[in-house]
C-alpha cells in the first residue's frame, strides 16, 4: 500500500468517526442541534440523499453501457462503477439517519411498513441496489480471486466465463433496480401536491439525467485518480465525458423547462417560488446551471482529460454544481409556505400563515413564515463524514480488492 | 361516524382562548401550538390589515379525509381513528418529518428535543408541568403524553383523551361565543351538518385535494 494511500485512508477514516461522533451527540440532544425548525424541517442532510443517491448512479452508466450496448473499451473501468455505486447508495442510506428523530425505531419499517409511502418504497429499492452492486460487483471480481482471497470464491469449472456470463445477466436487473433509485427518491418530492416547487411531472426525469451525468464524473474521476490520464484510457474517458455532457444537458434543460412553466403562468404561489429560485438564490442558481455546465464542457476537451489536475478540477466543479443543485430542493418548497390566502374582503392581498416554529430562537418569532436556513456545524460534519465514509469505503476496496486492472507488464 | 367540526367566523372575537386551552390541555412544549388564530392579511394580533375587513381564522389540524400526512408516512404512525380524526402514534412515530414535508396546512410540529429542556430553555418555572396529566391510549396505541419524549411529531387530536371520555376538545369548550361546534358529519341531520348547509361552509384548501373535515362559517361585512 503506497504512502498517499495510507495518508488518504487514515484522514477519510478520521472524518468518518468524527462524523459518527457527532450523530451520536446529536442522538443524545436531539434535533435541535441542527438549524432546522418547523416551516423548514427538511435540510442538508435530506439534500445529500437526493447527492448521494445521484453519485451512485455511475454503476448503470458502466454496467449497461458495457453489456447491453456493447462499448467494450469501458470495461476496466466496470468495477470501478459498481464500486463506486456500492459506495454512495450505502451512504445515500447512510446519510437519513441523522435525519431520523428516534433511529432506534426503524424496524417499524419492516413491522408495519406503510406501502403508500414513496419512502417506504426507497428504502427498499436503494437496498435492493446495494445488494446487486455488491453482488455485480463480485461477479466482476470473481476470475481474480485467486491467492488469499481464493477462499471468497464460489467455487465455479471456469470463473472467467461464468463472471462474463452472469454479469451479462446481472446488468438489466441492475439497470432497472438504478433507475429505481432515481425516480422513487425524486417521487418522494414530486408526490407532494403541498409543495409547489416539488409537485411537478419533471423531477424523476430530471433526477435520472443529472444521476447519469454526475454518476458517471464520479467514475471518471476515480478512473484517472487510479490509472492515470495516460493515452491507453483516453477512449474510454472520451465516451464517459460525452455521456456526462449530454446528461448534463438534458439535465439543464428539464430544469429550464420546469422554471419556465413555473414563471409563465405566474400565480402568487409560483411568484413566490421564483423569487426563492431566482431572487434569494439567485448566486446559488447561477452556480447551479454554470458549474455543471462549466465543468462538463471542460471534460469534453481532450487536453483536460490528458491532465489528471484538470480533470480533477473539472469533475469537482460538476460535483460542486449539483451538489448546490441539490441543496436548492429544500428553500422553494420550505420558504413558500403552502398555507395561503387572499383574507376575505381584502382582494389583492396574498397572505401566508405562519407556523409555530417549535424552537426557540432568542429575538425571534415563534411564528415564523419565512427563515433563512444555513446548515449547522453539527449537519456539516455529519454530511462531511458520509462524504469521507464512501471515500474510505472505495480506497479501501480497491486496496485489498482486485478492483483495478493489472498493467500487463 | 365522521367527526367534524364547524368554526364560525362570525362568532369568532379572536380572543385566542382555545388556543391556549389547546396549549395548556394538551401539554404542548415551548413554540409548539396545535392550534393557531389569526388575522387573516396581517402579521400581528389584533392588528387590522385595514379598517372593518378583519377577522380572525383559527387553524388546526383539518383532520382531512385524503390525508396527506397519514399517505407518506412509512410506518403507518399516522392513522384515521375509527370517528375519522387523524391521530399520531407517539410509540411507532420514527420521526423522518416526512408528513410536515406533506401537509399542506402547517399543523405538523417537530420535538426538536426533551419536553424539560425545551421548558428550560424557554426559561419555564421549574418544575411546573401543565396539561392533562398522565398518558391515554386509544385502542391500545399512545396517542397522548404529557411529556413528549424528543424525535416525534405531534400535532392536533381532537383532544381523543377528552373525546374517549364523552367530552369535547379544549378548544370547544374553553371558546367564549360558542364559535365551535362539533358533530357527525355522516348524519344529515346533525348541526355541523345543517350549519355547513345553511351558512356556505368552506373548508381551506380546497384545491389540494385533502377533504378537510373541519368547516369554516365565512363572517358578515362589519359596519364600520
Amino acid at each position: 500500500m503506497s504512502q498517499t494511500m495510507k495518508i488518504a485512508l487514515w484522514a477519510s477514516g478520521l472524518v468518518f468517526l468524527v462524523a459518527v461522533a457527532a450523530w451520536l451527540y446529536q442522538l443524545h440532544e436531539g434535533l435541535v442541534l441542527t438549524n432546522l425548525q418547523n416551516s423548514y424541517s427538511w435540510g442538508l442532510y435530506i439534500s445529500g440523499l437526493a447527492f448521494f443517491v445521484g453519485n451512485a448512479a455511475g454503476g448503470l452508466v458502466l454496467s449497461s453501457s458495457i453489456y447491453l450496448f456493447g462499448v467494450k473499451k469501458l470495461k476496466p473501468l466496470a468495477k470501478l462503477g459498481a464500486l463506486t455505486a456500492f459506495a454512495n447508495v450505502t451512504a445515500a442510506m447512510l446519510i437519513v439517519l441523522p435525519d431520523i428523530g428516534k433511529p432506534i425505531r426503524l424496524y417499524n419499517m419492516l413491522l408495519h411498513p406503510n406501502f403508500m409511502s414513496p419512502l417506504v418504497w426507497d428504502v427498499i429499492v436503494l437496498n435492493l441496489y446495494a445488494v446487486v452492486s455488491a453482488l455485480y460487483l463480485y461477479i466482476l471480481m470473481l476470475p481474480e480471486l485467486t491467492g488469499p482471497l481464493a477462499r471468497f470464491a464460489i467455487p465455479v469449472a471456469s470463473p472467467a466465463e461464468f463472471s462474463e456470463k452472469w454479469a451479462k445477466r446481472i446488468a438489466p436487473v441492475a439497470l432497472f433496480f438504478a433507475i429505481g433509485i432515481h425516480v422513487i427518491t425524486a417521487w418522494i418530492f414530486s408526490t407532494q401536491g403541498a409543495r409547489d416547487w416539488w409537485f411537478s411531472p419533471v423531477m424523476a426525469p430530471d433526477f435520472v439525467s443529472v444521476a447519469i451525468g454526475v454518476g458517471t464524473t464520479v467514475v471518471l474521476l476515480a478512473g484517472a485518480l487510479a490509472y492515470g490520464t495516460g493515452e491507453k484510457y483516453q477512449d474510454a474517458y472520451q465516451t464517459l465525458g460525452l455521456i456526462i455532457f449530454m446528461a448534463v444537458c438534458v439535465h439543464l434543460f428539464l430544469m429550464a423547462n420546469d422554471l419556465a412553466i413555473h414563471a409563465w403562468f405566474g400565480n402568487p404561489e409560483t411568484h413566490r417560488i421564483m423569487e426563492i429560485a431566482w431572487g434569494d438564490f439567485a448566486g446559488a442558481h447561477i452556480f447551479e446551471v454554470v458549474a455543471p455546465l462549466a465543468g462538463a464542457g471542460l471534460l469534453m476537451q481532450a487536453g483536460v482529460r490528458r491532465s489528471l489536475s484538470r480533470l480533477a478540477a473539472s469533475a469537482g466543479l460538476l460535483i460542486a454544481g449539483v451538489f448546490v443543485h441539490r441543496f436548492l430542493i429544500m428553500p422553494a418548497a420550505y420558504n413558500n409556505i403552502p398555507m395561503t390566502m387572499t383574507p376575505l374582503g381584502q382582494p389583492g392581498v396574498h397572505w401566508s400563515l405562519p407556523i409555530a416554529s417549535g424552537r426557540f430562537f432568542p429575538g425571534m418569532s415563534t411564528f415564523i413564515d419565512q427563515y433563512a436556513y444555513t446548515p449547522s456545524l453539527v449537519e456539516i460534519v455529519i454530511l462531511l463524514g458520509t462524504v469521507a465514509y464512501a471515500v474510505f469505503l472505495i480506497l479501501l476496496a480497491i486496496a485489498k480488492l482486485p478492483i483495478l486492472v493489472k498493467e500487463a507488464s | 361516524m365522521k367527526m367534524g367540526m364547524v368554526i364560525d367566523l362570525e362568532k369568532c372575537i379572536g380572543c385566542r382562548s382555545c388556543m391556549v386551552a389547546c396549549k395548556q390541555h394538551n401539554a404542548q412544549p415551548p413554540g409548539t401550538w396545535w392550534n393557531r388564530v389569526f388575522t387573516p392579511g396581517s402579521h400581528h394580533h389584533l392588528t387590522p390589515p385595514a379598517k372593518g375587513v378583519e377577522f380572525f381564522l383559527p387553524v388546526h389540524c383539518q383532520h382531512c379525509e385524503n390525508a396527506p400526512c397519514e399517505k407518506v408516512c412509512p410506518v403507518g404512525a399516522t392513522y384515521h381513528g375509527e370517528d375519522g380524526a387523524v391521530l399520531i402514534d407517539f410509540e411507532r412515530c420514527i420521526g423522518c418529518r416526512y408528513c410536515m414535508a406533506a401537509c399542506p396546512y402547517g399543523v405538523r410540529q417537530f420535538n426538536w428535543e426533551e419536553a424539560e429542556k425545551a421548558h428550560n430553555r424557554s426559561h419555564y418555572q421549574e418544575n411546573y408541568h401543565y396539561g392533562y396529566p398522565v398518558d391515554h391510549r386509544t385502542k391500545g396505541r399512545l396517542v397522548y403524553t404529557p411529556l413528549r419524549p424528543k424525535g416525534v411529531v405531534e400535532k392536533c387530536t381532537f383532544c381523543a383523551q377528552y373525546r374517549d371520555h364523552g367530552e369535547l376538545p379544549a378548544c370547544v369548550r374553553g371558546c367564549p361565543g360558542k364559535a365551535r361546534t362539533v358533530g357527525d358529519l355522516d348524519d344529515p341531520d346533525s348541526e355541523v351538518r345543517k350549519l355547513i348547509r345553511d351558512r356556505n361552509a368552506f373548508q381551506l384548501l380546497p384545491e389540494k385535494g385533502t377533504k378537510p373535515t373541519v368547516y369554516y362559517l365565512p363572517p358578515k361585512p362589519k359596519e364600520i
